[in-house]
């Protein structure tokens, strides 16, 4: 069978799945599944027989996670979701990322409020992570706006990135069993000090197999013109660090602004990174007008990418798992947007197109070639 | 103390598929904590919809005894009587 683009797509109102043979001519969408309930999270496992998952976080019945063993033509619950153990006082809020594990059936989960959990049996069964869950900083973790959650989960060997906002990045080098606040140079701009051990709104973070020890983060910048207690703090939004994460450094130089939410990297060019600069205050591009920002150079500096993108009066929100990229030979990027679009952006993001232009506002996008 | 009274509980269309799809259940409750707890141990996958991992009613749920919601009564301690009918409801209007 020929290969096929496959997206999974989270929306407030259920999952969608869209697909189309490799040219990419035309997407077909199925969906909503789980109607009417939002997904902030969707997994497409490529381990074997491929299966889709997504979370489907319903404010009245509490989480489910839903998996498809048919590439999308039909969803079912598995047989459990995440719950925190009755003792722990706390209660599962929403769930945020789900991401493979070892072997062909170990997932990762990741929280609201901002834990982990994993899964050995495809998602049926789940335990709690407690070297992160319960860290000596978990309660003194605070939300941010999108909620107290624990959002990406990069796996690295014996490493383990974990990304909370707003906690910051963590670590584990012993394959999850222990983590530590690892932010040197991750900055925060609603706290007097600058440069605190945790406590930092971190957006997303990505890396590369090809670049041992590099990630690329997009935190919460923004303040480039504080001139409260601890001043200014410019170009803490877009990192990069070259040693596992221990310390970063800032890449935002060239940006129109450091503030954003998802961060991307190519499948086979570590140095190629992609973000979405938003303007803090209406969280939408600067000028009102969309446009993707690639650097070729690992950060060092920045292209606009906005050809067949809106030139005004525009005012999404790309979400922090929003965009995504194909692994193709000449790779796509997609993204979904708040107000229900998604765009697939041709040859790397120099030719962007609206393939669906009136789904529920979206949350979530991921894409494979199966 | 008497008999301990026999309720219904009327089960919303959404949360059916997790009883077997039955629309209402009948059990022994003298509260409403009691019959929550008998859900627990008797139907634990609509009872995971109705109540978190603390064993609270969910935030976005509203329990009613007959035409009240035990928020106006004593909450999950509110007594039952026999031949009431406890309705589990989204907190959710028009609008």
């Amino acid at each position: 069978m020929a290969d096929r683009v496959v997206l999974t797509i989270g929306t407030k109102k259920g999952v969608f799945v869209a697909d189309a043979a490799t040219p990419r001519r035309s997407f077909g969408l199925r969906g909503p599944f789980g109607p009417g309930i939002p997904v902030y999270s969707t997994l497409i496992d490529m381990r074997g027989a491929p299966r889709l998952y997504a979370s489907s976080c319903n404010p009245f019945f509490g989480m489910k996670v839903l998996r498809s063993t048919n590439m999308g033509k039909s969803f079912e619950e598995t047989k459990s979701a995440p719950a925190f153990p009755k003792e722990d006082g706390r209660a599962l809020a929403n769930i945020w990322s789900l991401e493979p594990g070892s072997g062909k059936k170990e997932l990762w989960c990741g929280v609201e409020p901002a834990s982990l959990f994993r899964s050995t049996d495809g998602g049926d069964s789940w335990e709690m992570v407690p070297g992160i869950s319960n860290h000596e900083h978990a309660r003194k973790w605070q939300p941010g706006n999108g909620g107290l959650c624990l959002h990406t989960i990069i796996r690295d060997g014996s490493r383990v990135h974990l990304g909370i906002s707003t906690g910051g990045h963590y670590l584990s080098e012993d394959g999850g069993e222990t983590f530590r606040a690892s932010n040197q140079g991750v900055g925060a701009g609603f706290a007097p000090y600058p440069y605190p051990e945790f406590g930092q709104c971190v957006h997303k973070i990505v890396r590369h197999d090809d670049a041992p020890g590099r990630l690329y983060m997009q935190n919460h910048g923004g303040w480039a013109d504080w001139t409260g207690p601890g001043g200014p703090r410019p170009d803490i939004g877009v990192l990069r660090s070259d040693d596992y994460g221990r310390s970063w450094r800032s890449i935002a130089k060239g940006l129109p602004s450091d503030f954003g939410f998802p961060i991307v990297v190519h499948p086979r060019d570590a140095d190629t990174v992609y973000v979405m600069p938003l303007e803090p205050g209406t969280r939408s591009c600067p000028g009102a007008a969309p446009a993707v920002w690639r650097s070729e150079n690992g950060g060092d500096s920045w292209s606009r990418l906005a050809r067949g993108l809106p030139k005004k009066q525009t005012y999404f929100t790309v979400l922090r798992d929003a965009m995504d990229i194909d692994q193709l030979k000449a790779p796509a990027l997609y993204f979904g947007t708040t107000t229900g679009q998604l765009w697939i952006g041709r040859e790397g993001g120099e030719k962007w197109e609206c393939l669906f232009d009136s789904l529920p506002p979206i949350h979530n996008v991921k894409v494979a070639v199966v | 103390m008497g008999p301990t009274p026999t309720i219904t509980i009327h089960v919303p269309g959404p949360l059916r598929p997790y009883c077997a799809g039955a629309s209402q259940i009948s059990l022994a409750a003298r509260t409403v904590r009691a019959a929550l707890e008998d859900l627990e141990r008797s139907q634990f996958d609509l009872y995971r919809n109705v109540c978190d991992e603390t064993g609270r009613v969910r935030r976005h749920l509203n329990v009613f005894v007959n035409a009240d919601n035990v928020r106006d009564l004593d909450g999950v301690e509110t007594t039952l009587t026999p031949g009431d009918v406890v309705t589990i409801l989204p907190a959710v209007s028009g609008g």
